[in-house]
């Protein structure tokens, strides 16, 4: 079942790139999907490689269509966004739902609320990849203007996640930081986020340094999402 | 003078930060490959940072001395820009626009020196008691587990634990309160925190004892953060709205 509906939220949202409604389709479905599987189990769906991926898929899709509202070439920015949304949602396949009820240190809201964050930040900074992506093949002010909004909600949010998280383990671990490789990556992200934050304001860095830095930066997020959770030893492996 | 000139300029620059940042980062991404290959640093989550430098040889530490280095550097020029850009536009319009990015930067000092607390002075102990025993703790308090509680379901796994204690000082009961996941007790600077527990007639439970020096600070930081963040993300959105 997961799989059909997933396939038939990737079909919306490829045809989404032509057309509009399809788009909006998609995304009212896959919330529609998520929804469901939340009634289902009693909780948010946000724990494993499956639901955490189906979550990023909607993110993206979602912050994909808000950032673009409005805009006159919306379709062409559009299009590449909802292409990696679909690439998240097909990924999601390849991992069992985790369908068991959560140990009860993962039942709080510093939890629901970090790992939430987390990724809206993450799609964030996939959609600002994707920017840099246009914007090394045409290099257009609009673009890299939008590709900076993207970034700084971005950075926002993983700031929030990082706070929250903080809170989350000093209420469950005693410690608000823990020596784990999963730590270590998510400083390194917030940190590189925070160079490109810092380096927009000098001249030499704007433009393309920018948005190949943007396409790097989502490079990191990828590997301290899924790299160090699948094949490190952390308080974050699945 | 000259050099105090010069060590002005680079400590007031944006460029420093650019390059401190980058440096950092490059050091912790080679820390981050080094630590999953090495189990010296699981003793890391026990004993504090500064203790186990001192312990562990240089073959492993190196990464974290210089980084130790490179954040004392960027904690400098971070201070000296915000004072300095408070200094130049004080007298400036749309004081909240200024004020905001200093917030956050004053919010990652004190995050920066949580770090430094803890790295000095934190503990953690970890022991398992009965039901209706005593636990002596180094502030010189005793917790009595009056009971141990653990949820079993149907096909026998634990759902959820708690324990309920009471503190004792000079043998008179000064406060008591129940733990569970996510929900610890704090008395006299120290953390109780139940991990787990084993249910049967006697029941058990895994009980960590932790203090952490730098978590007051953590949180301040952490407010403070969240704070500039949000205003300087509402000016900004307010100031392309108004553009539009």
């Amino acid at each position: 079942m997961i799989f059909f509906i997933t396939l038939l939220l990737v079909c919306l949202y490829l045809a989404g790139g032509y057309r509009m409604p399809f788009a909006y389709a998609g995304l009212i479905g896959q919330a529609a999907a998520m929804g469901s599987r939340g009634i289902q189990l009693g909780r948010l769906p946000i724990v494993g490689p499956h639901d955490t991926l189906f979550f990023m898929s909607l993110s993206t899709a979602l912050f994909g269509v808000a950032v673009t509202y409005r805009m006159e070439d919306r379709r062409n920015i559009l299009s590449p966004i909802l292409i990696l949304a679909s690439s998240f949602a097909l990924f999601s396949l390849l991992y069992p739902p985790h369908d068991t009820p959560l140990p009860p240190v993962l039942r709080t809201f510093w939890f629901e609320a970090h790992v939430a964050l987390s990724f809206f930040s993450y799609a964030l900074f996939g959609i600002a990849a994707v920017l840099g992506v246009l914007y090394l093949m045409k290099a257009d002010r609009k673009t890299e203007v939008l590709q900076y909004k993207a970034i700084l909600v971005g950075y926002c949010f993983f700031s929030a996640a990082m706070i929250f998280g903080g809170i989350w383990a000093y209420y469950a671990w005693g410690t608000y930081w823990l020596w784990t490789p999963k730590e270590l990556f998510t400083v390194i992200l917030w940190l590189f986020y925070s160079l490109w934050l810092h380096a927009r304001l000098r001249p030499w860095w704007y433009g393309r340094p920018m948005a190949i830095l943007s396409v790097a930066g989502f490079g990191i997020v990828m590997f301290t999402y899924l790299g160090v959770s699948l094949f490190m030893k952390s308080s974050h492996s699945f | 003078m000259k050099i105090l000139k010069a060590l002005a300029g680079i400590f007031l620059s944006l460029r420093t930060a650019v390059w401190l940042s980058t440096v950092l980062i490059i050091l912790l991404l080679a820390g981050g490959f080094l630590m999953p290959a090495h189990e010296e640093f699981q003793a890391l989550q026990t004993i504090p940072l500064f203790q186990w430098l001192s312990e562990t040889g240089l073959g492993l530490t190196w990464w974290l001395l210089a980084a130790i280095v490179v954040i004392s550097l960027l904690a400098a020029n971070t201070l000296a820009c915000s004072a300095e850009s408070l200094l130049r536009k004080k007298r400036s319009r749309g004081w909240l626009l200024t004020i905001s990015p200093q917030l956050m930067h004053t919010g990652f000092l004190f995050i920066l020196l949580a770090h430094l607390l803890s790295s000095y002075d934190s503990f953690q102990g970890m022991v398992m008691v009965n039901e209706g025993a005593w636990l002596p703790l180094p502030n010189g308090i005793t917790a009595s587990f009056d009971s141990i509680h653990a949820d079993v379901g149907p096909t026998g796994e634990i759902r959820d634990w708690s324990a309920s204690l009471s503190y004792y000082q000079n043998e008179q009961r000064i406060s008591g309160g129940t733990i569970r996941p996510n929900a610890p007790s704090f008395i006299g600077g120290l953390g109780l925190y139940i991990k787990t527990v084993r249910p049967g007639s006697r029941p058990t439970a895994l009980v960590q004892v932790s203090r952490d020096a730098g978590a007051p600070y953590a949180l301040a930081g952490g407010i403070l953060f969240l704070a500039g963040m949000t205003i300087l993300l509402l000016l900004k959105v307010r100031r392309e709205s108004d553009q539009d």
